[in-house]
């Protein structure tokens, strides 16, 4: 007869299996399981550091499949210690660090307080001497601006590498993982440095400026839409074929600086008699500027017109900038004439960034433009 | 009275029950007949090892075989009654006409059983567009064929092979697939075979169609297509395989600055019974002048990789039928098919406007 104390631990062995196959489940993800050898020294390489502001790369969901709706009780998230762990190669590429910045705001709420704060960290970070690339991992839906707040504050010519995913770390042929190994790697690259603040992923080097989320689902929604990708991390090596032109991180009049508040800057849309009085509620509103995301080379209608001259007399600076998401809006003498900035081609989300950098330095419109012309 | 006897169970009986439910209807689900949907595999990087998960090129250290795609992927069985044919097990520059012939006729005898639903094939990338615009020509059924292939070997991170795999099996046990010809399935993307080219050697959004976009996607929710095809395909094709043992030999030259006509004289001299001539050289008329009087069929296509070659009569009173916008690799597919029936230019470029 089996002793009642050797049977409840037999029992409760059952079930620290089941719980421990459960717990596998949630948290399991889909990476096989055959790592590389790790090279005994690695003092010679690079310092990485690996800073998270969470997003689907450090979601989870169960089971493999969802790619859709994962996260949210019953998922923990992902760590950046957990990305160390799950990635050992990181340790073949660079001496990664990590930095937990991850937000408390889901998805839709994030915060300036919290780029404010990462900004700032950044900056920290970039001036230590031990630093030599920096990592940031991001939600994609707004991915693209933030990286671009990144690339007019901070100030540094070590690259700095946004990365994200479009499928939660636990997917099946999920893209984080490869992702995150190539961000690494392009910051663990000296080539990448003076390009400003870069973006990683599906294997394409975009610029902060430039890049543009523009697939809901795909793994390619990435695209630096008007001039292309500036490189490549590819499997023999990463890859460069362009520098920016426009000024970024180093020579950024904004870069080392720290803004408590930045003041209040609104977009409006463009289409079929898209009516002024948004614009009207903003400017009751107490907005110090508006960008206009008008149709076409940047068209906004009769009565949104009406509108920005009403705005532009109580001193707001108006951006006009293109819906079609592709090309400039250029400066025109009817434009020059109603003293609008053109947008250059930003999209309306970091024309909104730069416009509030630049109102805390001026409330001239021909400065404003200047600006736009050179960032 | 479970509960009566075994009071202290009373808390988890919803629990347990809840559980037989789900048992149950997925018992429920397994008798009411999932789709039949049989993978042919040939090899390919989805069917590749590499020595570590970081291995991203030259992943050689072995094979994956039909029977351990399905078992990496248990979530096949939710969703259709897999079983699978191996026709080979090699990368797509190897794959030749024995093998598409072989896999073609194994593919008509499975779709041709009354109770299958559809067929999924595996495919090594390079090549993947040509076999699949060549079953769009031969496959004597309108179920869904859905090619498939991965960008980073079974073995990777970030593998797309599982997804893409699982996606396929979605798409060939989906009504709404019907009809719609030999489809090409990477990266969530429902391409059609004779339309889809591979337009990039390492990324995993490389199948596109240039000139008219996906057919639809396979996406988490649900398989959703947004085109019909207004050409011939699959079970409308005149071309049948089911007597061929071998294709007519039909290659391909390159156009550019100062290109030699030497190449189409040492083809016809090879045997060549068909040319696609792609983009074109200074000596090229001259060659087909010479050529095309002795029954050696030359299709005009353009290496420019989007765009209509037009129809114009001079070109056809030279003797040259025009590709439509048929890449050249996919245009020597058709040629090759046509010369089975026919060796008249005018025959051909018919079917060159119709398929």
């Amino acid at each position: 007869m089996t002793h009642p104390l050797l049977r409840r631990s037999l029992t409760h062995r059952l079930f620290l299996l089941a719980t421990g196959l459960l717990a596998a489940t949630v948290r399991g993800q889909e990476i096989p399981s055959n790592p590389p050898a790790i090279p005994a020294d690695t003092s010679k390489l690079p310092h990485v550091v690996l800073m998270s502001m969470g997003g689907t790369i450090a979601s989870r969901g169960t089971p493999r499949l969802n790619i859709t709706h994962y996260g949210g009780k019953g998922t923990p998230p992902v760590t950046p210690e957990d990305w160390l762990h799950d990635l050992p190669e990181l340790a073949t590429i660079a001496r990664v660090t990590t930095d937990d910045e991850r937000a408390v705001p889901p998805a839709g709420q994030e915060t300036y307080e919290q780029a404010r704060k990462v900004a700032r960290r950044l900056n920290e970070l970039a001036a230590d001497p031990t630093v030599d690339g920096i990592v940031v991992t991001h939600g994609t839906n707004i991915m693209a601006e933030v990286a671009y707040f990144m690339d007019l504050v901070v100030k540094t010519e070590k690259p700095i590498v946004f990365v994200g995913s479009q499928r939660p770390w636990s997917a099946l042929s999920g893209d984080g993982p490869l992702n995150l190994y190539n961000a690494v790697r392009v910051a663990a690259t000296p080539e990448a440095a003076r390009r400003g603040v870069l973006q990683c992923m599906n294997q394409y080097i975009n610029t902060a400026r430039d890049v543009t989320k523009t697939s809901a689902y795909r793994v390619q929604t990435f695209k630096g839409l008007d001039v292309g990708a500036i490189g490549f991390a590819d499997p023999d090596k990463v890859v460069f074929y362009r520098l920016p032109t426009r000024k970024h991180t180093f020579k950024s009049e904004f870069a080392g600086m720290d803004f408590p508040t930045l003041p209040p800057v609104e977009v409006v849309y463009s289409y079929q008699e898209a009516p002024g009085y948004m614009i009207d509620a903003l400017v009751d509103h107490g907005v110090k500027g508006i960008v206009v995301d008008g149709t076409g080379a940047g068209v906004p209608t009769s009565s949104q017109n009406e509108a920005i001259n009403r705005a532009q007399a109580k001193g707001i600076i108006i951006v006009i900038t293109t819906r079609t998401r592709g090309g400039r809006v250029q400066e025109t003498p009817a434009r020059t004439a109603s003293k609008i900035v053109n947008g250059d081609n930003l999209p309306p989300e970091k024309a909104r960034i730069l416009l509030q950098l630049a109102l805390t330095r001026t409330s001239d419109w021909a400065e404003v433009k200047r600006y736009f012309d050179t960032y | 009275m479970l509960v009566k006897l075994y009071p202290f169970l009373r808390p988890y009986l919803a629990f347990f029950s809840a559980a037989a439910m789900v048992a149950a209807s997925a018992l429920s689900v397994r008798a009411a007949d999932l789709p039949k949907v049989r993978i042919f595999t040939t090899g390919g990087t989805i069917q590749s090892k590499g020595a570590n998960r970081d291995v991203q090129m030259e992943y050689n250290t072995g094979k994956v075989t039909a029977d351990e795609l399905i078992a990496d992927l248990p979530e096949l069985k939710d969703i259709a009654e897999v079983s699978s044919t191996e026709i080979s097990n090699v990368g797509s520059p190897a794959v030749n006409q024995e093998i598409q012939l072989k896999l073609a006729k194994a593919i008509n005898a499975w779709l041709a059983l009354p109770d299958t639903a559809g067929a999924v094939v595996t495919h090594g990338t390079a090549t993947l567009e040509e076999t699949a615009y060549f079953l769009n020509l031969v496959v004597k059924s309108d179920k869904p064929v859905v090619v498939v292939g991965a960008m980073h070997p079974f073995s990777a991170i970030s593998r797309d092979g599982p997804m893409n795999l699982y996606n396929a099996a979605r798409v060939a046990g989906d009504p709404e697939s019907k009809g719609k010809g030999v489809m090409v399935l990477l990266n969530d993307e429902i391409n059609a075979a004779r339309d889809v080219t591979k337009t990039n050697t390492e990324r995993v959004n490389t199948f596109e169609s240039r000139d008219v976009g996906p057919i639809g996607y396979a996406d988490s929710d649900r398989i959703v297509f947004y085109r019909e095809l207004s050409y011939k395909h699959t079970y409308k094709s005149e071309f049948d395989v089911a007597k061929l043992t071998t294709l007519p030999k039909v290659e391909i030259v390159y156009g550019y600055q100062e290109a030699d006509r030497a190449a189409i004289d040492a083809l016809v001299a090879a045997g060549a019974k068909g040319i696609i001539l792609d983009d074109s050289g200074p000596s090229f008329g001259a060659a087909v002048a010479a050529w095309a009087p002795k029954g050696i069929v030359f299709v005009q296509s353009d290496r420019k990789g989007s765009g209509r070659v037009m129809l114009s009569e001079s070109v056809a009173k030279r003797g040259i039928v025009t590709a439509d916008n048929l890449n050249a690799q996919k245009a020597r597919q058709l040629l090759r098919l046509a010369l089975t029936v026919t060796t008249d230019p005018k025959v051909i470029q018919r079917m060159f406007n119709e398929y």
